[in-house]
């Protein structure tokens, strides 16, 4: 069923997508990104519910393989990008972040999910819901990041370039861009520094052996953005940053799906590597 | 209706030298004494004269353009020989293109609507403009509205200065907490600097090798002067330079880009060279987060804005046939409004006196509720007749069918209203119409606001 509800979601932002990009093509017509913002915001809607109809359907571990954990990702995106555009009212964005969030929802759509075991007891712990949902917001909040970084290379080739296009009149200025994806690349660190702690509370708690390889991408990505923040203070702007937030997103995603995919390489997914439910109440 | 119609006499960039131009132009209160001497005129019934340095129109609603042309020739007797006459709608047609930018010396600029909504401003002051004159501009002001969201015909910078501010805004956004500076004392460097303070930048520093002149430049622009030796450190602080030096050979070069964007820790530099032979080495612009642009980047922006708005310009004047043909279509159903309103008088007045003769009869019997049935079917009566010949009316007016309002007289005995003396009839003496009228107007005027951005 809420596969279902996520193919309509798909639709509708597809639909979304199309009104921006339409808008980003024309310009004059400001319409199509008013219709894209309200078609986006139903689609977020429904979105919301497919998630609500899944978790009642298998309980909260399809957030554990690839359609669910892509479904909630892009879910964070699309929310962000939503609250984003009320703070910044830049429709322009969202002829950027709504195609990506599309094609990476793809994925999600056609993805079946076979998942042999359940870890009920994790799942319902508030702790890893603080994990899950707060890793999910800073891998959302690194991607729109990424989104603006392309952005920020589209018009820096403009202007460098003395191209001055269609482009360059409809992209914001570099200084938009470059302090957008910075304030993004750092909210996105705080988040993920959350799920950080919440994940090494519950991997203490529940295994005693060392890190699984997921652990290990994953404190690499938070020292990776960590790195990138650092970077930014000793002055590193511009183009520069630009290209670290879209190696840093491409990163994130291909070690995210690598891992889901290779059966069996990590805890997170498959087994959990965790003792039965009755040991660890033991 | 009288055989007024609208006449144009002007001279524009195009028809005449400056020389002439300046000796017709008017302003202020000379302007508005010219307008009430226009309309005090024999046979003019109203006047609209659009005054700017590119050119100078007299629009009259008129017997004859002879009061126009007389304008002209009492103030200059060479301009008689550069002025153009256009009458009806060749007349409105030029009034439209004039507003809508498509006339002027840079098509698509967007001072002239300006100019023509304080000319009619004045008329309207002067007591000049009446109804025929209100309603031409309005239209006007409609079309270049519609225009400039329709087309891209205002898109693009026009001058190099403008190319300036358009390339900082897309590398700064604006310039608020930055500086500018201006190096060297050239005239387009500071006609640069002062297009920039519509983005804000916090100070303006200016630098020349003589002091002299460099400080006279700092007052004009209101900048600080800083001298030259100075140019290092300056080239740390500030965020734009413009330069513009008459040095033969480079005054920035790569070397000095090179030592202040270190101390910059890589923060954007913009670079405007405006000299020729240019001042700026084509290296400062191989360092990341420099951006450096010469005369012919500038220039070349220029040019592809010009092509850009000759294209839209094609599309603008399909929008302007398009709305002088609607205006014409008005006038002429409007010219069915005598017989219209004259049949609508007749009609009520029947009914009226046929409801007080019936209410003569009952009034006793009829309590105030039952008095105003009877006067609403009346009217009611009335308006469902006169439905259907009112709409053929209006309908044979605008496809030029003069035959039909004739015969609507003959058949239902209406008298011919002096037809000589319908223009003050016509324009402002049968209140529903009139106003429907105008409403209509302003409601496509509304229309066009609403599509614009």
């Amino acid at each position: 069923m809420s596969i279902v509800i996520l193919r309509i979601t798909a639709l509708l932002y597809a639909v979304g997508a199309a009104g921006y990009v339409a808008y980003f093509a024309r310009p004059r017509h400001r319409e199509a990104a008013t219709f894209g913002f309200w078609v986006l915001t139903a689609g977020f809607v429904l979105h919301a519910a497919a998630i609500g109809v899944g978790c009642a359907e298998f309980g909260g571990r399809e957030f554990f393989t690839v359609r669910g954990g892509i479904a909630l990702l892009v879910w964070l995106i699309v929310g962000a990008y939503l609250l984003l555009h009320r703070l910044y009212r830049l429709p322009a964005l969202g002829a950027f972040v709504t195609p990506f969030a599309l094609v990476l929802l793809v994925p999600a759509l056609f993805a079946t999910l076979d998942h042999p075991e359940v870890a009920p007891e994790m799942v319902r712990s508030p702790v890893l819901a603080v994990h899950v949902l707060s890793a999910m917001l800073g891998l959302a909040l690194f991607g729109i990041a990424c989104g603006v970084g392309f952005m920020y290379l589209l018009q820096e080739r403009e202007v460098k370039g003395k191209r001055f296009g269609a482009l360059f009149s409809r992209l914001p200025s570099l200084d938009v861009l470059d302090r957008l994806g910075q304030r993004l690349v750092r909210l996105g660190f705080v988040v993920f520094t959350v799920a950080l702690v919440a994940g090494s509370v519950i991997a203490s708690t529940v295994w005693k052996t060392p890190f699984d390889p997921q652990q290990v991408v994953f404190i690499a990505v938070w020292a990776l953005y960590g790195l990138m923040v650092q970077l930014r203070h000793s002055g590193w702007h511009g183009r520069r940053y630009a290209v670290l937030t879209l190696v840093g997103f491409f990163i994130v995603i291909t070690s995210m799906v690598s891992l889901k995919v290779v059966p069996g390489i990590t805890r997170h997914a498959g087994n959990y590597g965790a003792p039965s439910p009755t040991e660890v109440r033991q | 209706m009288s055989g007024r119609e609208l006449f144009l006499v002007g001279l524009s960039h195009r028809s005449a030298p400056i020389e002439v131009r300046e000796r017709v132009a008017l302003t202020g209160d000379a302007l508005k004494d010219a307008l009430v001497q226009l309309k005090g005129q024999e046979g003019v019934g109203e006047a609209l004269v659009v005054s700017t340095c590119n050119r100078v129109e007299v629009y009259v609603h008129a017997e004859s353009e002879d009061a126009a042309r007389a304008f002209f020739t009492s103030r200059s007797e060479e301009a008689g020989a550069h002025v153009y006459v256009e009458r009806g709608v060749e007349a409105v047609r030029h009034l439209f293109r004039v507003s809508s930018s498509l006339d002027s010396m840079v098509v698509g600029e967007q001072q002239i609507l300006g100019q023509v909504k304080e000319a009619y401003g004045l008329a309207s002051a002067a007591q000049a403009a009446g109804a025929y004159v209100s309603r031409l501009c309005n239209r006007a002001f409609a079309t270049a509205k519609r225009i400039r969201t329709e087309t891209d015909i205002g898109r693009g910078a026009t001058s190099m200065s403008q190319v300036a501010v358009e390339l900082v805004e897309k590398i700064f956004g604006g310039l608020e907490g930055r500086a500018i500076l201006l190096l060297g004392a050239g005239k387009m460097g500071a006609l640069s600097a002062k297009a920039l303070a519509v983005l804000g930048a916090d100070r303006i520093l200016v630098t020349n090798r003589s002091p002299d002149r460099g400080l006279a430049l700092a007052t004009q622009v209101g900048g600080l002067f800083r001298t030259f030796e100075e140019l290092p450190r300056l080239l740390v602080e500030s965020d734009v330079v413009i330069v513009s030096t008459g040095a033969p050979s480079y005054v920035l070069t790569g070397e000095m880009v090179h030592v202040a964007m270190k101390a910059r820790r890589s923060r954007s530099l913009c670079l405007i060279d405006l000299a020729v032979p240019r001042n700026v080495d084509p290296a400062c612009a191989d360092f990341p987060e420099v951006f450096a642009y010469d005369v012919d980047d500038l220039e070349k922006v220029v040019e592809s804005t010009q092509e850009a708005r000759r294209g839209e310009a094609i599309r603008a004047e399909g929008i302007v046939e398009a709305e002088v043909m609607a205006f014409a279509r008005e006038r002429e159903s409007r010219a069915a409004l005598p017989v219209l309103s004259q049949l609508r008088r007749h009609a009520e007045a029947i009914a009226r006196a046929e409801a007080e003769r019936t209410l003569g009869h009952l009034g006793a019997k009829l309590d105030e509720k039952g008095k105003r049935s009877v006067e609403a079917m009346a009217q009611a009566i009335v308006n469902k007749l006169l439905h259907g010949p009112t709409a053929r009316l209006k309908e044979a007016a605008a496809s030029g069918d003069g035959t039909l309002p004739g015969a609507a007289a003959d058949l239902f005995g209406i008298e011919d209203e002096a037809p000589g003396e319908a223009p003050a009839a016509g324009d402002g003496g049968q209140p529903e119409d009139g106003r429907a009228a105008v409403a209509s107007e302003r409601g496509q005027l509304e229309a066009g606001r609403a599509r614009g951005p």
